[in-house]
């Protein structure tokens, strides 16, 4: 316990380090921040029009379509921000910057997530909130303590299995093994069908993104819930299984980790 | 010039696998997604289902087709001073850009030659009701953001940063072009603001033309010809004015 708060506090030393430098380049900060937000706008602005001349996607409303939307957005860039800089491994282990890593006194995880901080992903998050907040009073909720307490957890589990694929396909590259195209796939599969009702696809392909890659976990079926959409029980269970993702990822990684080579430098 | 922005799209292959596999997902998503809200409905905003897929699928090729990296190139021409060899060349500047350009379209286009079935077929195609004219102003409209990049490309002589400019643009041209909703489907002042911009001959009008939504030729391919004359005079202007201001970093 002790080691995971010595962890938990250095990773915050550095992230902030980490904006500090950022920080030295507001402006491109602040763009990158915007060039975030309005990439996920034009995302929402795509549903708002179409959503103008139809008034229900199968079955949801703007306002409800518009929670899953923030949702998976929202757990989109509670993933993301943490673990942006893991993004360039590729580069760290080809550079044989990755042995520094080994030698220090913390977890090599923890300060590969500690190089740089995600800053576009600060605008999926100002979008996402800002979607959240305006649904959460437009889509008819009947909101409680607990409805409260399940959105939490639920966004902070669909963060967590999105952050279990990111890592598991990051961790192959510490044995060489390319991946970021296949992460780049990944990523766009999440987003782009993560934030419709998995109704619209039907058959094979809802099948494929609930049980293959659990798109429907992150978002659809915890907003189901809160919508008032779904009564089968186990939905409420959704937001264990990032635990469970997470927790296999990181296995993956500290296997990967044990086979790692320097490059030799 | 025109080999070497070819040569360029080619030797990215692995991008363009994955430009491919988006490309492919999208349609794929689109169709679902307009399906869905269509239900039973015949026809909305004048369009039918199979018209409005078979639109979305040459919609989302042509904004593969009218995507430009110019930009790009010069921007990092003129931060690493290469520009200097650019310009040295007895060939017009903004003449070497755009070949460089319009190679590395055909260099891309090659590339995905192979998967337009597949995009075709996933977003179902129908028969054009005017193939002629879909060309046509496919080809006009590719002119017009050809220019439009370069002309975004020579902001980066003042502010030797464009990154952010080309990023906007991107955005702001794709959703205007109607990529994934036609212009017809547009409420109130943001279907005015549309209307004016050129963005839609980028993408709508061809595509509206192909499915036979816009009847009229002549009325797309003037406005086209006068935007492409005004371009180029902005464009000339421009150039005439950043030619002087040109600073080589470096060396």
């Amino acid at each position: 316990m002790d080691e995971i708060l010595r962890s938990l506090r250095l990773y915050f030393l550095l992230q902030r380090a980490s904006a500090r430098g950022a920080m030295q380049y507001r402006m491109n900060t602040v763009i990158g921040i915007l060039s975030g937000a309005l990439w996920q706008g034009t995302g929402f602005a795509f549903i708002w029009v179409v959503m103008h001349t139809f008034p229900s996607l199968a079955g949801w409303g703007l306002a409800e379509i518009a929670f899953l939307y923030g949702m998976r957005l929202t757990a989109h860039a509670l993933a993301m921000i943490p673990l942006m800089s893991v993004n360039d491994i590729q580069w760290v282990v080809r550079n044989g910057e990755f042995d520094r890593f080994l030698l220090r006194p913390l977890n090599p995880l923890v300060q590969l997530m500690g190089n740089r901080v995600g800053i576009g992903q600060f605008g999926d998050l100002l979008v996402g909130v800002a979607l959240l907040v305006f649904a959460g009073q437009n889509a008819h909720i009947q909101w409680n303590a607990w409805l409260f307490a399940f959105c939490f957890v639920a966004i902070v589990g669909g963060a967590l299995i999105e952050a279990a694929f990111f890592l598991g396909l990051c961790s192959l590259s510490l044995r060489m093994v390319d991946t970021f195209a296949l992460r780049l796939f990944v990523d766009d599969v999440f987003s782009k069908f993560g934030s419709y009702p998995m109704k619209i696809f039907g058959g094979v392909t809802e099948w494929l993104l609930t049980f293959v890659l659990p798109v429907a976990f992150v978002a659809y079926l915890p907003s189901s819930v809160v919508l008032g959409k779904l009564d089968n029980p186990w939905a409420l269970a959704a937001p264990l299984l990032g635990v469970v993702l997470v927790s296999l990822a990181y296995l993956i990684w500290r296997r990967q980790l044990d086979h790692y080579q320097s490059v030799g430098h | 010039m025109t080999r070497i922005g070819f040569r360029l799209a080619l030797a990215y292959r692995s991008n363009i696998i994955m430009t491919c596999v988006t490309l492919v997902a999208q349609v794929f998503l689109l169709r679902m997604i307009w399906t869905s809200v269509y239900g039973s409905r015949p026809t909305a905003a004048g369009l039918t289902l199979d018209a409005l897929l078979a639109y979305l699928t040459l919609a989302n090729l042509q904004a593969f087709a009218t995507h430009t990296v110019v930009a790009r190139t010069i921007h990092d021409r003129i931060r690493t001073g290469t520009v200097f060899f650019d310009l040295a060349r007895p060939v017009g500047y903004l003449r070497q850009m755009a070949a460089f350009q319009v190679g590395n379209t055909g260099g891309g286009l090659l590339l995905i030659a192979p998967v337009i079935p597949v995009v075709l077929l996933v977003g179902s195609i129908t028969e054009p009701v005017n193939a002629a004219g879909y060309v046509i102003t496919l080809l006009l409209g590719y002119v017009i953001a050809l220019q439009l990049a370069l002309l975004i490309s020579l902001v980066g002589f003042w502010t030797m940063e464009t990154g952010a400019i080309s990023l906007l643009y991107r955005l702001v041209s794709q959703f205007f072009a109607g990529t994934m909703v036609p212009l017809a489907f547009f409420p109130g002042l943001l279907g005015v603001v549309a209307e004016i911009l050129p963005f839609k001959y980028m993408g709508y009008v061809p595509a509206a033309i192909y499915v036979g939504h816009i009847s009229d030729l002549s009325g797309p391919v003037l406005v086209e010809i006068a935007w492409i004359a005004g371009l180029s005079g902005l464009l000339a202007l421009t150039w005439s004015r950043a030619r002087r201001r040109v600073v080589i970093q470096g060396g």
